[in-house]
């Protein structure tokens, strides 16, 4: 009875235009907010200063540090992409440990390494030199570029590597030079790989540069503590914070979409509105392109000028020769970094590091006090227990959520959607000071302990991105299996947790091990509200040595990187376990 | 489907629970005999993690005396300048007081109050010993201060009386990224209350110095409630208590006496009600 009624439109809207009053109406009268309302302080000068200017400020600099980052990125991931197809093998491990070493560590303790550590491995001069030119600013823009270009690089790599065997080979033996295969196969087929991926790279880089503020640049992040912390208008600074972050993800959202739909292959007689409006804001490139492609015609060389001239082939002869004192040289710069790394590490001060260390693995524990969590836990067993009850939680919640963002019903699904976009388009950090300073103190009325507030807030956060994965899952589902478990009469549950979720959960299972790297990195994230994660504890254990940031951020950094490393190893091999077909090409 | 029904049923019971506890700060505390207090770890000597891991420091010693004085056992919560003011301000708040090196300012008593001052600073300049010869050299140099505290604004106004119009001021995320930008060389000098900066330039002793005079008056009070005046007496009553038989000293010498680390004569008396 209710069922057949729920498949009706108009009672699916009603129910969803019933929650939403019921909400608004339990917050107006029944909920007691006791907090006044005063956006005035964006807009009048107070004692402090003008705070919406600092707010503009705030997201000029975000904005800036974005636009360099991804420049910077989108150049490191190619570099160090095409490196990792190289078949030269020090260029393919050079370009490996970058990889691997910037995806497997958290942000902020990079941040914190080129900015605290960094800065001492240059002699004084150069020191105060580099001081004199916004190193904080230049510190985030490069540090978030190099970590997000690790990413990139990865998604190109598997770009380029994504196309067939088969096509290469026909190219070839229908007469292309490798240059010819290059512009005419490979390209285009790896930017229709590539582009989508890169598209929420950028998005991310955006969010990250939120980070920023931790070695205090003055961006929007930082701009929104400020005026917090002058004004004490929490809800005010919180939302408008998330408002422009929002914003700005949707923007960033809409161009990829823009972009997605041109690269698209679509019928001519089947082209959408959006793929019209892609087509007219992409006019000026197409132009541009068959400029080039007119000029490359008539530059071209004719058959006469095939024959070889002694000149061009000393000069072939000569490339020859040139590229092996490259790779020669190539080879000699890697030595010396390596040396100096080695000297670097033979002069660490291990003492420290070993009296240290079992701070940074488990902090007080169990000598804590009673005030603290679990007897004083932390470092870095508190940051992996964290990660694993909210990975757990968050499978669940992103479970259902994915599952209803597939919902064909309206009162379903547009809440699940509104929920993993309104997560996903905000940074993390801002997620955890929502949940620890907002929604547990106000809306819940809640008093627990900054670790489960830490735990709670990257437990929805993460649901947000499960929930993606799960719907991802889902929808490969081919439809002809679901049609036939209805068929045969089973109910949508039934069909969920019998036919549908095992296989896309088959499927899920390395992007879930990915996660919860993810999210194991991420809780460096808790260190903004206080929590003795891996991260906090190695700020307070360099801010009582003071002298050896190089030993405790590389311990920390060593650290990270094992346990995200050997994770992301098993989940590769998970991978390969599931899907046997994969192979690499050589090019 | 019954089981999703029950574990609705129990969430909302859960919050509703929740919500029913909300009460004045002081029965809270007289009912549960647990009073929290929100501290800084950063702050040294006011509240910051020792050699030993343990957390330490003159506010924390009161917050435990004040505590033992309520006939209650103190529970630590960990704050910074972003949140020591919105941890009181939330209904029921996270810590019922909060000491953490904080400024008694009209505009922070607009939105929670303060017991009695309970310590005296002021504002000065930290740094590099022999760079700044007068008072003036100050006005050219990048200097560094706190996100989220007076001080930053304090030091902005006072480059600005000294004659530079558009003054280099950085605000780091706490006093460790502050005095590492001054140590490392970022910035030339470092401004807050100065009893910070002593406690700070302790760690690597005689390379760094205050300069100039006092560029503002810092009286520290503690944190508490908005409304609630039993509290607020009990707090106050219990500082004066502290003074009057000498522990306030006890715990100052430990601190800043002459023979500490950080030595800062007491010049002031708190306000005694007879």
């Amino acid at each position: 009875m209710i069922k057949r009624y729920f498949e009706k439109v108009w009672v699916q809207n009603l129910t969803l235009l019933a929650m939403v009053g019921a909400l608004a109406y339990y917050f107006t009268f029944i909920f007691e907010f006791k907090y006044d309302f005063d956006w005035a302080v964006f807009f009048v000068e107070g004692q402090y200063g003008h705070m919406g200017d600092l707010m503009v400020n705030g997201l000029n600099s975000t904005l800036t540090i974005t636009l360099y980052s991804a420049v910077i990125a989108l150049a490191f991931g190619t570099i160090f992409g095409l490196a990792r197809l190289s078949s030269f093998k020090p260029v393919y491990w050079l370009a490996t440990c970058y990889v691997e070493i910037f995806r497997n560590t958290p942000l902020l303790i990079q941040l914190f390494f080129w900015n605290f550590a960094l800065p001492y491995a240059f002699p004084e001069e150069i020191r105060f030199k580099l001081f004199e030119m916004d190193f904080e600013f230049w510190c985030a823009t490069i540090g978030c570029g190099i970590f997000t270009g690790a990413f990139m690089a990865e998604i190109i790599r598997a770009g380029i590597q994504s196309i067939p065997k088969g096509l290469l080979e026909a190219s070839y033996s229908s007469g292309l030079s490798f240059p010819q295969t290059l512009r005419k196969i490979i390209l285009p087929l790896a930017f229709r790989e590539i582009i989508p991926p890169l598209g929420s790279e950028f998005l991310n880089n955006m969010k990250n540069t939120s980070l920023a503020m931790t070695i205090g640049v003055t961006e929007l992040f930082w701009s929104m503590q400020e005026v917090l912390s002058l004004t004490y208008r929490t809800f005010e600074s919180f939302i408008v914070a998330t408002a422009i972050y929002l914003l700005l993800s949707l923007i960033i959202a809409c161009l990829m979409n823009i972009v997605n739909e041109k690269l698209k292959i679509m019928p001519r007689d089947r082209i959408t509105v959006l793929r019209r409006i892609a087509d007219i804001l992409f006019l000026p490139v197409d132009i541009i392109g068959n400029g080039l492609e007119y000029v490359f015609w008539y530059l071209r060389k004719s058959p006469e000028q095939k024959t070889v001239s002694p000149i061009a082939r000393l000069f072939k002869s000569s490339i020859k020769t040139l590229s092996w004192g490259a790779k020669i040289l190539f080879v000699a710069a890697l030595g010396y970094l390596l040396y100096l790394l080695g000297t670097a590490l033979m002069n660490f001060n291990y003492e420290i590091i070993w009296a240290n260390l079992p701070a940074l693995l488990i902090w007080r524990f169990p000598n804590g006090d009673s005030s603290e969590f679990f007897m004083g836990l932390g470092g870095l067993s508190g940051s992996l227990l964290m990660a694993i009850i909210s990975i757990t939680g968050s499978f669940f919640i992103g479970l259902f959520i994915g599952m209803g963002r597939t919902a064909k019903n309206n009162a379903i699904k547009i809440p699940c959607t509104l929920y993993i976009e309104l997560v996903r388009g905000v940074p993390l950090v801002l997620v955890i000071l929502w949940f620890y300073q907002v929604i547990l103190d106000f809306v819940f009325k809640l008093e627990i302990h900054a670790f489960w507030a830490g735990t709670i807030a990257l437990t929805f956060f993460f649901g947000a991105y499960i929930a993606e994965t799960v719907r991802g899952g889902i929808e490969n589902i081919p439809v002809g299996q679901v049609e036939a478990a209805k068929a045969s009469g089973l109910s949508y549950f039934q069909t969920m947790r019998k036919i549908v979720l095992p296989q896309a959960l088959k499927q899920m299972l390395p992007a879930l091990v990915g996660m919860f790297i993810a999210a194991f990195k991420d809780t460096a994230l808790v260190y903004i509200i206080g929590v003795m994660d891996l991260t906090r504890a190695a700020y307070a254990v360099n801010n009582r040595t003071m002298i050896y940031p190089f030993e405790i951020y590389t311990t920390v950094i060593v650290l990270y990187f094992i346990f995200s490393y050997v994770m992301s190893l098993y989940a590769k091999r998970l991978e390969r376990k599931l899907s046997p077909e994969s192979v690499r090409i050589a090019m | 489907m019954r089981v999703l029904k029950i574990t609705v049923m129990a969430a909302l019971l859960v919050m509703a629970a929740s919500v029913a506890f909300a009460g004045p700060t002081y029965d809270r505390v007289m009912s549960t005999k647990v009073v929290k207090a929100g501290l800084s770890n950063q702050g040294i000597p006011f509240g910051f993690i020792d050699d030993k891991n343990d957390w330490v420091g003159f506010d924390v010693d009161m917050a435990a005396e004040i505590a033992k004085r309520l006939g209650c056992k103190l529970e630590k919560t960990v704050v910074n300048n972003n949140t020591r003011i919105s941890f009181v301000q939330t209904t029921p708040s996270k810590v019922d007081m909060v000491l953490a090196n904080m400024t008694h300012k009209r505009v922070r008593d607009e939105k929670i109050d303060f017991s009695i001052t309970y310590f005296f600073d002021g504002q000065k300049f930290l740094a590099k010993k022999g760079t700044v010869k007068d008072v003036k050299d100050l006005a050219k140099m990048k200097v560094g201060s706190m996100q989220g505290t007076t001080s930053i604004v304090n030091v902005t106004a006072y480059l600005k009386s000294l004659g530079n119009a558009n003054p280099k001021v950085i605000g780091y995320d706490g006093e460790v990224a502050m005095f590492e930008a001054l140590r490392s060389g970022r910035v030339q000098a470092i401004s807050t209350d100065s009893t910070l900066l002593l406690g700070y330039a302790a760690k690597v002793p005689g390379q760094f110095e205050l300069v100039g005079e006092f560029i503002s008056d810092e009286p520290y009070g503690i944190g508490l409630p908005q409304d609630d005046s039993a509290w607020r007496d009990a707090v106050n009553f219990a500082i004066q208590d502290i003074w009057k038989d000498g522990t306030y000293q006890k715990i100052y010498d430990k601190w800043f006496g002459p023979d500490s680390k950080y030595p800062f004569p007491l010049t002031s008396k708190i306000e005694m009600w007879p």
